[in-house]
């Protein structure tokens, strides 16, 4: 029998045609196939012809290229479609050239950013070696050093480069007004220098690097003002600030936005996940017998993973009440017991940090490590109570997915929190616990004997965290990473190869870049530079890291979805976000700036330089700006918004029931389609009958 | 055609980015790999066909567990012995390649798991489908009991018309939801 030519009408697959033509061949004795097929004896013509009948009838404008046909048969429509496009008129053919001059230049430009991709190449093997997961944790670090590298650009061509140009030209803006005592500050040490103090210095921006373009106190409060061109640096230099944190959060909330649509467009469904797993299981790029063995193993383990704990839900929701109240207990008893271990953390950091401050300006190697001490007790607690966390998850028993995203929510915590206890004795310090009339603010109202500059104060404790972490993370590799593999690798010792060599820690590292651009954002107002060597920092990283996850690592057992643990770590890194905002805020609103040093040092506030600059404004400008700030504006510009969100919830209510009546609907055309099946059987057996009995008896 | 001439002409070129997902260096490197695994004299034949043990040298195809499903598939041989053309290979890499829309992944990768093509992914399909996801050694198996409790788990989340078979239509529901499935069902030479 002649095998006709059906174009499969693209994705939609009704399934009742389909099954059709199957029951059709199938009464006639042909193989079950509902895609297209080709039959290359046919007549070319006749083909071309039917081809262009069923193109046609879906659509003038069908994507050739998305149609799941064979190359000959692709070529013979376009070509087909090509000739009906010179007979067609001349309005039709311009949009059509359009639309192909448009997807050439999409194309080109896709080609362009693939080649401007950063480590595109390292990405792609790295994911197929160690899966999503790992390749996660990658991903958001190269989306850090992207953020990082514009603000540096931002940095320096608004306060860098101006700040250098304009060092000599420019004029002060106010004159000193305050008490002689505040305005002394000296910070290039007196006499000689042994040759140690400049490595010293080096590692705690203290002496040659003090007075550096790197922190506040070298940027003076120099205005600009020619004829055709006027440059005022303090408020360049807050607006910077303000638009930097500004920038970094769009950027947050833009690559969470695209994580997120497709994460609610497919309903964060529990459902599924089994067929999710097989269907959609398999990574296409895994290269390699090795890589592909391991996927096998990961799959084969996710696969009894999931089967022993559907078993172990079916058991538990069996348990008896008693069980059951022991088992939450037991929950209830660990969250305490987690809690404790923070707090004690916090306490020690606290201690440890007022301890240096305390015994701060001491010289030699002593000194440096009593002004390292609040880094350490910071580094020590971070490492030791995720530990001790850890242990607790396999007590507690929840579901992996849950258990992943708990670790990664109480350790972040702990590691901002640290940072902010650093931050609240800091400011302790300077402002005198908020008191502004006891003895040592008075004259000032800032600690100006212990910190004649202190905005560069926090700019080096700043400095000294990221250096420290930095330190740390090279440290680490060299000293336990590579020994650890070289030890497993030639000791066959039991115990030495049940330890293993180690497993890639996403979530672990993942809160190591969150807290170091936590550190950078917090420090970024005080220490300019800061985003610079954060850059440098986190290039250097991602090399590291990835020659120790090649060398030293073997795949993990336990992968996790990597769309949703992307939004984890921006969630983070967003609380990382608010934590430096609030310190940025405090600092520009609320301390008095220090008289010896720094852009603003004449000013009661550091914010106390916008209004006085709104009034050197043109008077319409003026008028406007206090329009848009007005109620009059304010609140009608508040009510639209709220209607606007309003409409975007009742939209996505409609498309979530719109889902629900689609599928409703499939389940009711499958019971249709078994109805007429069975009617076609039935009539056609009623047919066959009459027959079957006239030819008998003919 | 020409098509396995050692130059690909410009117009051939432009066809061939105009009817596949490929971008142009894409499409020649293709040329260039597939005329490796082409012997001396095969290389000026137009249109020759590869045999599939030839095609499956290739390292992006040697250990996926799927590949001679794949080589079936785009295959349009008569002997159905899964060889393969280049315009064959073209249109493999356009299916598997970034730009390729959801549509026609879920297309092909139905048709890649629907071992007896037969148009349905039943029970057969589904567990020779698992046993290439978990590896074929006896130590990756999943025992019986494990497997049918997993294939009604599958047919109990993607059935939807209770009929024992997952059709092209509930396939693509469920990958639908997949966040991933277009990032990881990707091959690139």
């Amino acid at each position: 029998m002649e095998t006709k030519l059906q174009i499969h009408d693209t994705g939609n697959g009704y399934p009742g045609d389909q099954q059709l033509l199957r029951l059709r061949r199938a009464s006639s004795g042909q193989s079950h196939q509902n895609y297209p097929q080709f039959n290359q004896n046919s007549d070319p013509t006749e083909e071309e012809e039917e081809g262009v009948e069923e193109v046609d009838s879906s659509g003038p404008n069908v994507e050739l290229r998305n149609t799941p046909l064979p190359m000959a048969i692709k070529r013979a429509v376009w070509k087909s479609q090509q000739m009906q496009d010179n007979r067609a008129s001349s309005s039709k053919s311009w949009k059509q050239k359009n639309k192909k001059s448009l997807r050439n230049l999409r194309s080109i430009t896709r080609e362009a950013g693939q080649f401007f991709t950063l480590w595109g190449k390292s990405l792609q093997l790295i994911g197929g070696n160690f899966g999503g997961g790992v390749q996660s944790y990658f991903l958001f670090l190269r989306f850090l050093v992207i953020l990082n590298f514009f603000s540096c650009l931002l940095i320096a061509g608004f306060v860098l480069i101006p700040s250098i140009i304009f060092r000599s030209v420019g004029t002060s803006l106010e004159n000193s007004t305050g008490p002689e005592e505040c305005m002394k500050y000296d910070p290039n040490p007196p006499g000689l220098v042994l040759f140690y103090n400049y490595f010293l210095d080096l590692l705690s921006g203290t002496g040659f690097m003090e007075y550096s373009y790197l922190f506040y106190g070298y940027y003076n409060n120099t205005q600009v003002a020619e004829e055709s061109f006027s440059y005022n640096i303090p408020l360049a230099y807050l607006f910077t600030a303000v638009f930097y944190f500004a920038f970094c959060l769009i950027c947050l909330i833009i690559r969470m936005g695209n994580a997120a649509r497709v994460a609610v467009a497919t309903g964060g469904s529990a459902v599924g996940s089994y067929s999710m797993i097989i269907f959609t299981g398999w990574d296409y790029g895994c290269l390699g017998d090795q890589a592909t063995r391991l996927k096998q193993k990961n799959i084969h383990y996710q696969l009894q993973v999931d089967l022993e704990e559907e078993a172990l839900s079916r058991r538990a929701a069996s348990l008896t009440a008693c069980q059951k109240i022991v088992h939450y207990t037991l929950r209830v008893v660990t969250f305490l017991i987690a809690l404790g271990l923070n707090a004690a953390a916090f306490y020690g950091i606290f201690e440890a940090t007022n301890f240096s401050q305390q015994n701060s300006g001491r010289a030699g190697f002593l000194g440096l490590f009593f002004e390292y001490l609040p880094s350490i007790a910071i580094t020590t607690a971070n490492f030791v109570v995720p530990l001790l966390c850890d242990q607790f998850a396999l007590i507690e028993r929840y579901s992996p997915s849950t258990t992943v995203i708990l670790v990664l929510l109480r350790a972040v915590f702990l590691r901002l929190l640290s940072l902010g206890v650093l931050i609240l004795t800091l400011w302790q310090q300077i402002t005198c616990d908020g008191n502004a009339n006891s003895r040592d603010c008075s004259l000032c109202k800032y600690n100006n004997k212990d910190y004649p500059c202190w905005e560069t104060r926090v700019g080096q404790e700043m400095y000294k965290l990221t250096l420290f972490d930095f330190l740390v993370n090279l440290a680490v590799l060299v000293l336990v990473e590579f020994p650890r593999r070289i030890v497993v690798d030639h000791c066959p010792n039991k115990l030495v190869q049940w330890f293993g060599r180690q497993e890639f820690a996403v979530p672990h590292n993942v809160l190591g870049l969150v807290y170091g651009q936590t550190v950078v954002w917090t420090g970024a107002l005080f220490c300019p530079l800061l985003p610079v060597i954060n850059t440098i920092k986190f290039v250097i990283l991602f090399y590291c890291k990835k020659i120790t996850l090649f060398h030293n690592c073997r795949p993990a057992l336990k992968t996790f979805r990597s769309t949703t643990s992307t939004i984890y770590f921006l969630v983070t890194l967003v609380f990382g976000w608010g934590l430096a905002t609030v310190v940025m805020i405090y600092s520009l609103a609320e301390i008095q700036p220090s008289m010896g040093c720094g852009p603003f040092r004449f000013f009661p506030t550091m914010w106390s330089i916008v209004p006085t600059s709104f009034y050197n404004l043109s008077a319409v400008t003026q008028d406007f700006l206090f329009f848009i700030g007005s109620q009059a504006f304010s609140i009608p510009l508040f009510v639209f918004s709220c209607v606007v969100m309003c409409y975007f919830i009742a939209l996505a209510a409609v498309y979530g029931k719109s889902v629900a009546l689609l599928r409703t609907q499939l389940k009711l055309e499958g019971r249709d389609k078994k109805f007429l099946v069975r009617q076609i059987e039935e009539l056609s057996r009623q047919l066959e009958r009459p027959n079957a009995n006239s030819g008998a008896h003919s | 055609m020409g098509t396995t001439a050692s130059q690909l002409g410009k117009e051939l070129l432009s066809e061939y980015q105009e009817l596949t997902f490929l971008t142009k260096q894409e499409i020649l490197l293709a040329h260039k790999r597939f005329s490796e695994l082409l012997t001396k004299d095969e290389k000026d034949l137009p249109n020759t066909k590869v045999s599939m043990e030839r095609i499956l040298t290739l390292p992006e195809l040697k250990s996926n567990p799927f590949r001679k499903r794949i080589c079936h598939v785009f295959s349009t041989s008569e002997q159905k012995d899964g060889s393969l053309t280049f315009e064959n290979f073209l249109d493999l890499l356009s299916a598997f390649s970034d730009s390729a829309t959801l549509e026609i992944k879920s297309h092909y990768a139905f048709r890649i798991f629907d071992f007896d093509d037969d148009g349905t992914l039943d029970r057969g399909d589904l567990e020779k489908l698992v046993n290439c996801l978990t590896g074929e050694t006896d130590d990756t198996r999943l025992t019986p009991e494990e497997m049918r409790q997993l294939i009604d788990n599958i047919l109990e989340e993607s059935d939807i018309d209770r009929d024992g078979t997952v059709n092209l239509s509930e396939f693509q529901h469920v990958i639908s939801r997949s966040p991933d499935f277009v990032s990881s069902f990707k091959i690139v030479l």
